[in-house]
């Protein structure tokens, strides 16, 4: 059992005695004590927490009891409440709110399944942001290439599972801040459909496009993580009211004449993120393209409804502590407090639009393919970007593909590509219809059988 | 609707009383270019022809 083992073949070991939670956990802990200074991944480590936690899933062993994730140890976004610590998302100023009464919803369920958490995680200030340069506690850095962003804003939950210190880790996703940081450290994510999985507990940022889910190296634990966390939860409104709809038994089950297609026009994309699709789709026997029209519109659309969402929660906070904020987060949210609500219910209007346009395309197809980021990870601090031939502001970029698909709550798993030769992961984006976490997720599964797609640990970081 | 240059600090100046804010000096570059950005973005979306009957989705549905 190596501390960089999947989440599925530890809980394995540990159901069956080759080893116990307080090992593993031990470990884990040791690894982070050792790599954090270097990636930033960590904001809070809980060893008393996790020790206790690892003890009571070795008594859970012994009694028989073990659940599906017996002792994998896992990290959250710092976005997620953990009973007894502040919730600090990624701000200064939320440090002085009184520590969280209880677990976000997530956490419980994973540790109800089993799994140990072992800290809260790095993120760009209250997610407003894709870089994972976080103004306060300083960047997350790719593990595979700390010079370079993990992409963010769930930043350290990618950096810590590239760099092996956990297999799973919990993020959230507004517009992109799963898939872009998997794109980056070369992760598999998982953004699960609008109202799918519980945000109870979770700071908000833009409750019409908030999403929660998991970063893993391996679509079997994104699987099994996704499996347990589905519980009807009151708590947040947006949540349906479906039935679980568990995927990890159905994972292996190839779907018969499937029917894909690569985005063109907006989506196509240029340079390695143009070859990483190819490559997916060759391997699908998918040389098939779709046009997705108003993507620009809908990308535009998220844009705005983002910033007003964001003004509108940060509002006080910017008439009384402006000072606090990280500047660039601040004037994003002071421009977001100034915008016509004609352009905000147009945006809202243009959501519902924009969902039966794209629905009726699935009517042919069961997945769409389009880049997870237009490019590979940047330099820490780069602030532009050669986009179509032309040196242009880097941070709105990194979003397009992400966005218009967060904007309609449509279920994504970004899969990692390593094309041949290239020192840097970029992801692709496998794009389902609503509620079909399964098609996404069966695919991802099928392309890492055949090879196509890997997330394997960070070489810098894979001894000891 | 094409994007329409307009002036960015008479709205600033307009917009931050209602609002209650006091935009200071350091702020008001990032904010002008915020709601530059904002305005093109919003002339994309009002690109698009939306039928009277359209619902918004605020609470919404997949």
């Amino acid at each position: 059992m190596t501390p960089t083992a999947t989440a599925v073949a530890t809980a394995e070991a540990v159901r069956e005695g080759r080893t116990t939670a307080r090992v593993v956990v031990e470990a884990a802990l040791k690894r982070i004590d050792r790599h954090n200074k270097a990636l930033g991944a960590f904001t809070d480590v809980l060893a008393d927490r996790a020790l206790k936690q690892a003890d009571t899933v070795d008594a859970s062993v012994k009694a028989g009891t073990a659940g599906p994730l017996a002792g994998v140890p896992f990290a959250a976004k710092n976005l997620f409440d953990i009973a007894g610590i502040v919730t600090r998302a990624g701000s200064k100023l939320n440090r002085g709110n009184a520590p969280a009464a209880a677990d976000a919803t997530l956490v419980t369920r994973l540790e109800a399944a089993g799994a140990v958490l072992v800290g809260a995680c790095n993120m760009d200030e209250y997610a407003y942001g894709f870089v994972g340069e976080n103004a306060h506690d300083g960047p997350s850095c790719n593990p595979h290439d700390i010079t370079r962003m993990t992409g963010g804003s769930s930043a350290g939950p990618a950096a810590a599972v590239a760099a092996g210190l956990v297999p799973l880790s919990l993020g959230s996703d507004t517009n992109g801040s799963i898939r872009v940081p998997a794109s980056f450290c070369g992760l598999f994510g998982l953004k699960p459909t609008y109202g799918r999985l519980s945000r109870a507990g979770a700071y908000p940022f833009v409750a019409s496009l908030d999403h929660v889910g998991p970063l893993a190296r391996s679509v079997r634990d994104l699987a099994l993580a996704y499996d347990v966390m589905q519980v009807f939860d009151e708590a947040d409104p947006a949540q349906t009211k479906r039935p679980n709809e568990p995927v990890m038994s159905r994972l292996k089950h190839s779907i018969p004449g499937i029917r894909i297609a690569m985005a063109d026009g907006y989506f196509a994309g240029e340079g390695l993120a143009r070859d990483a699709v190819v490559h997916v789709a060759k391997a699908l026997d998918g040389s098939r393209t779709v046009s997705i029209p108003d993507a620009h519109a809908a990308r535009a659309a998220a844009f705005l409804i983002t910033m007003a969402e964001g003004a509108a929660l940060h509002l006080d906070r910017l008439r009384s502590a402006a000072e606090g904020f990280d500047p660039d987060v601040r004037d994003r949210l002071l421009a977001g407090t100034m915008l016509p609500g004609a352009w905000i219910t147009r945006a809202q209007k243009l959501r519902r639009y924009f969902r039966e346009t794209v629905l009726k395309l699935f009517e042919t197809l069961d997945a769409i393919l389009v880049p997870s980021t237009p490019m590979t990870a940047p330099l820490l601090g780069q602030k532009t970007g050669m986009f179509g031939g032309v040196e242009m502001p880097l941070r709105p970029h990194i979003g397009i593909y992400t966005q218009p698909f967060s904007f309609i709550g449509l279920p994504v798993v970004s899969v990692p590509v390593w094309l041949s030769d290239q020192p840097l992961p970029i992801g692709v984006q496998i794009i389902a219809p609503p509620w079909r976490e399964d098609i996404a997720l069966r695919i991802a599964q099928q392309l890492e059988a055949q090879g196509v797609v890997s997330a394997p640990v960070a070489k810098a970081f894979i001894e000891g | 609707m094409a994007y329409k240059p307009f002036d960015v600090d008479a709205v600033i100046d307009a917009m931050a009383p209602l609002v209650q804010l006091e935009i200071t000096e350091e702020q008001r570059p990032g904010v002008r270019q915020n709601l530059k950005t904002a305005a093109k973005m919003a002339a994309l979306v009002e690109q698009v022809k939306l039928p009277d009957d359209t619902e918004p989705a605020p609470v919404y549905r997949p």
